[in-house]
């Protein structure tokens, strides 16, 4: 492994351990908007990595103005996708806890295990 | 870019996005999310993003956590 | 054991993202490869090409105009689905079980809310007009839209705010991104070009200009305004409860 490159890239790396904290919290919380919080954060993660990307280090913001080379503007496109991105996490996490507050209604309960009905861990 | 402060965001992102997984109390927990929320969005203006800062202050830090304290509002506060 | 599983295929994730992070290469080098291939053309032709100095305005609107386009729709999908699965309030009836336990919000909260949320949707328009040459535009002057609104509700109890902001002034509104979005489209094809194009031949070059800057100005207001009234629909049907609804006085 190159670990002055991991060392360097510790936006990507501290993405990785959010986006696996996420996946921890969706598959093992029992608790339906526990892991709807999991799941906001693995999708943070994942903007918060391709934003990384398109940094350039002591970079402008990409605003045309006076006096600011394009050359030391950070990239521009993965900003634009992510800006639809967070408008779009949001819409998914609005139906899903509307969806949680229809089961809350039916089953009593938000415990994945005890709507299955299985008395595992899930 | 300030190194020193990219990493101090980063390591208060990780911080908070552990307390949200292991607080039992999911109101404690949404607020806990606010502030992972508001600390993205510093950490968007440090990435040289003002747009995506705007939103995710608005958006995160606003709008989802106030779903999440409707939806627990609704249900139940505890977890489990 | 379960989790015993999870976790040591979390950790067989991990090392390997972790070990393509080592190959990746180093973050905020200029010369990396995600920077030598359409971002240069786009920050230095964006301000003429796309008529935006914010360069973010003009990937969002007119180079991916399509994906913004979809965009729009699935937020406003987002709102059928839960209104499909919570139902609509209904004006003036629909009450929360805070606004039914009669406990009001103090004196200073309301008082500082009545001051400070015109001043926040002043702001919020001023981001979406200016979207074009500062940081911002529709997506986040409608997300501060809907955030004033929510901070209203939340201080003046459901039935004032369906009474302020009414189901006949919204479900318009609710659809005008979209609507926004076809018609700046099709004035394309009415010029004799393709969908979504925004110089049109055959003008001169100011009058071309001021349509292009017409056609951007009416897409922002529309995600703008619809955006925020989609986030505050969606929040007024989670925030409603069947049990706590007044019934309509029988005349």
């Amino acid at each position: 492994m190159n670990f002055n490159r991991i060392a360097h890239n510790l936006n990507y790396v501290s993405s990785v351990v959010l986006f696996l904290l996420g996946l921890y919290t969706v598959a093992i919380k029992p608790n339906l908007v526990k892991k709807i919080m999991g799941l906001n954060i693995m999708e943070t993660s994942v903007f918060l990595f391709m934003v990384s990307i398109g940094m350039v280090g002591s970079g402008n913001a990409p605003v045309v103005t006076e006096g600011v080379k394009p050359a030391t503007m950070v990239n521009p496109i993965p900003q634009a996708l992510i800006l639809t991105g967070i408008v779009v996490a949001v819409s998914t996490t609005a139906v899903a806890l509307s969806l949680c507050i229809k089961i809350h209604e039916h089953y009593g309960t938000l415990n994945a295990s005890e709507i299955l009905g299985t008395g595992g861990p899930f | 870019m300030d190194w020193t402060l990219n990493l101090l965001l980063l390591m208060l992102l990780l911080a908070t996005a552990i307390s949200v997984i292991r607080i039992k109390d999911l109101l404690a927990a949404a607020v806990v999310f606010s502030a992972y929320s508001l600390v993205m969005a510093i950490l968007w203006t440090q990435l040289r993003a003002p747009d995506l800062a705007l939103t995710e202050a608005a958006v995160g830090a606003g709008v989802t956590t106030v779903l999440f304290i409707i939806t627990i509002y609704r249900t139940v506060r505890k977890e489990d | 054991m379960r989790k015993a599983i999870v976790v040591l295929a979390l950790v067989g994730i991990g090392v390997m993202l972790i070990y393509a992070v080592g190959e990746m290469p180093p973050m905020g080098d200029s010369g990396n490869p995600d920077k030598v291939h359409i971002a240069p053309r786009y920050l230095e032709h964006g301000e003429e090409e796309a008529g935006a100095s914010n360069v973010i305005t003009a990937v969002i609107l007119n180079y991916r105009g399509y994906d913004t386009m979809g965009e729009v729709a699935v937020i406003f999908c987002a709102l059928c689905a839960v209104v499909a699965i919570l139902n609509r309030e209904k004006t003036g009836l629909s009450r929360t079980s805070m606004d039914v336990s009669g406990v009001k919000a103090s004196v200073v909260v309301r008082t500082t809310i009545r001051f400070l949320v015109p001043v926040i949707i002043f702001f919020a328009v001023y981001i979406i007009l200016h979207g074009e040459s500062t940081p911002g535009g529709g997506f986040q002057g409608g997300a501060i839209i809907g955030a004033s609104i929510i901070l209203f509700t939340l201080a003046f109890g459901l039935p004032e705010s369906t009474r302020k902001l009414p189901l006949r002034f919204r479900i318009p509104l609710e659809s005008f991104a979209v609507i926004a979005f076809l018609a700046a489209g099709f004035t394309g094809i009415v010029f004799g070009v393709h969908f979504l194009t925004y110089l049109m031949p055959g003008l001169s070059e100011y009058a071309a200009e001021t349509i292009r800057h017409i056609m951007m100005m009416v897409i922002e207001i529309g995600i703008g305004f619809a955006g925020g009234i989609i986030f505050t629909s969606i929040m007024f049907a989670m925030i409603r409860e069947d049990q706590c609804e007044l019934q309509p006085d029988s005349p």
